[in-house]
């Protein structure tokens, strides 16, 4: 079922389950173009989980996901494929292939799906490396690099397709105060100049606040609160505003802080 | 006390009729998934391959082809070129005395070259390269999977089958015959120097010996049977590789299951192969 859909991407009421695990529960989520949507959540809140099926790499129990009017739970794989070099993926930990050079890391994507000469793929490849500060490093193997510059690499990596919407987990966990606001205002300017969507999941506050246009919080496999981020600020809702601030007290730590405290 | 331990160990051993044959059937279950999923998983991989060439791409780059060609095949070849070389003098050497009794050593050529092409030289090459090529293979597919780079390449919309495993796989289907062949000649080319040493046998009688007892039939199924378990090993390989779970300790465990399902695989299949040759190919 493609219905004409206005958003980029967007999840119905969608159930996911890891054995008897409940990640998500009947979520639904809107990503509307050019948002920068932060979500934040606990670790193992399943915020990752949403970034993997809107890729399709996962597919949930109940409910489906949209990207634009394709309905991604229900493609068949080779359409998938297609509609995926659309979505640029950074990973938290990189995942960049070990094996290949960061030059060959950022050029896989348009040796393997784009008809680009040799020379026009060096010259993209170039281009996105100097937009993450990394053009020196080029001949550099990932081992060589450290969790910062790597992550920069696989950002390269991500838009070198340039895609319409691009997917950050944890984008500036591990990096250093300065690189990390270079990281942010990329974000910023790649929706701002490029037109590019993000969904951006991160624990840093500061970022997240600096970064997004709208954020929603994930909750116990609910998006708990949704709206701009000063709607969240100002929100009245007790988790919210616990996770907002990161104190001790509060529902979050409900039933298990007398452990942590004792 | 190994005695002992059964003894003890013995009441527990479920004594119901009715447990035992769940047992049998849990098992079998799991089994046949595993068969299944690794059948699937080469269909899928063929699948990915056909799919990019229908899209005019080649499914591959030339470059990994060869560099696992190299790998795999030409790496391979002094191991089993030595060990195919030792069994071969092994062979020849212990036919050759028992054979010697009844004045028959001349027969000590024909049954090392019928050996080796029919049935030993895919056998041993293939016992080898999956402890050789397909235990890499799943370590570094492994690896792949578990530093999330699988999945990276899968979101990038690169099928990552076709990918990694079509040139993995192809290289071993193609390389096996190959080396078995190296193989026959080690194991022969020892059975020769034997021969001349402690039967007589001079080295053109012994080339003339050979030819005469090896039919075209033979050889041929030994090709088969080399294409064959090449395709067996890489797909066991590869599919334990992306099918790790856990961190490095599955790393490990999946190579060690690759190895191991490999080797069972090779041999269960060689006698299945040979059955069937029997049955519609008798002599």
């Amino acid at each position: 079922m493609s219905t004409a859909n206005s958003y980029i991407a967007e999840l119905r009421e969608v159930t996911m389950q890891f054995e008897d695990k409940t990640v998500l529960d009947d979520l639904s989520l809107k990503v509307r173009p050019q948002d920068r949507l932060v979500i934040l959540g606990q670790s193992g809140s399943g915020k990752s989980t949403i970034l993997r099926l809107i890729l399709g790499i996962l597919q949930p129990h109940e409910g489906s996901v949209f990207f634009k009017q394709f309905e991604i739970t229900r493609l068949p794989r080779r359409k998938l494929q297609r509609i995926r070099r659309h979505i640029g993926m950074v990973y938290q930990y990189s995942a960049l292939l070990s094996s290949r050079t960061v030059r060959d890391n950022v050029a896989l994507p348009l040796e393997e799906l784009t008809d680009e000469s040799r020379e026009e793929i060096d010259k993209i490849v170039d281009e996105k490396l100097e937009l993450v500060g990394m053009k020196d490093s080029k001949h550099l193997m990932p081992s060589e690099l450290s969790g910062g510059m790597r992550k920069r690499v696989s950002l390269a990596r991500a838009l070198v397709l340039d895609p319409e919407l691009v997917l950050f987990d944890e984008p500036v966990a591990g990096l250093d105060p300065v690189m990390a606001s270079v990281i942010d205002e990329l974000i910023i300017s790649l929706s701002e100049k490029a037109k590019v969507t993000s969904v951006i999941v991160t624990h840093e506050m500061d970022s997240a606040f600096r970064i997004a246009t709208r954020m929603a919080m994930l909750y116990h496999g609910k998006i708990i609160e949704e709206g701009e981020p000063k709607k969240l600020r100002e929100s009245k809702n007790p988790v919210v505003s616990q996770f907002l601030t990161g104190s001790t007290e509060g529902p979050i730590l409900e039933g298990t802080k007398d452990a942590i405290t004792a | 006390m190994p005695t002992e331990e059964s003894e003890n160990a013995s009441p527990i051993i479920p004594a119901n009729p009715v447990v035992v044959v769940q047992g049998v059937g849990h098992l079998s279950r799991e089994f046949m998934r595993e068969v299944g999923s690794l059948f699937w998983f080469m269909v899928q991989t063929l699948e990915e391959m056909v799919e990019r060439i229908r899209e005019r791409r080649v499914p591959f780059r030339a470059a990994s082809f060869f560099r696992h060609c190299e790998r795999a095949g030409v790496g391979s070849v002094p191991l089993v070129g030595l060990v195919s070389f030792f069994l071969g003098l092994t062979m020849a050497l212990l036919t050759g005395y028992q054979l010697q009794r009844f004045g028959t050593e001349r027969l000590v050529p024909g049954l090392v070259a019928i050996a080796f092409t029919r049935e030993l030289g895919p056998l041993i090459t293939g016992i080898m390269l999956a402890a050789r090529i397909g235990a890499a293979f799943t370590a570094e597919l492994g690896t792949m999977q578990v530093s999330e780079e699988v999945e990276a390449i899968e979101a990038m919309g690169i099928g990552p089958l076709r990918f990694l495993v079509a040139p993995r796989m192809l290289a071993l289907f193609l390389l096996m015959p190959c080396l078995s062949t190296v193989s026959n000649l080690a194991a022969i080319g020892a059975s020769c120097l034997i021969s001349r040493a402690y039967f007589s046998i001079a080295f053109v009688y012994f080339f003339d010996l050979v030819r005469d007892a090896l039919l075209i039939r033979d050889i041929v199924t030994g090709v088969l049977k080399s294409f064959l378990f090449g395709l067996l090993i890489g797909g066991i390989a590869c599919y334990r590789g992306l099918t790790v779970k856990g961190g490095a300790a599955g790393v490990g465990t999946a190579t060690t299951s690759s190895v191991v399902t490999a080797i069972a695989t090779v041999i269960g299949f060689d006698t299945m192969y040979n059955i069937v040759y029997t049955v519609f190919f008798p002599t």
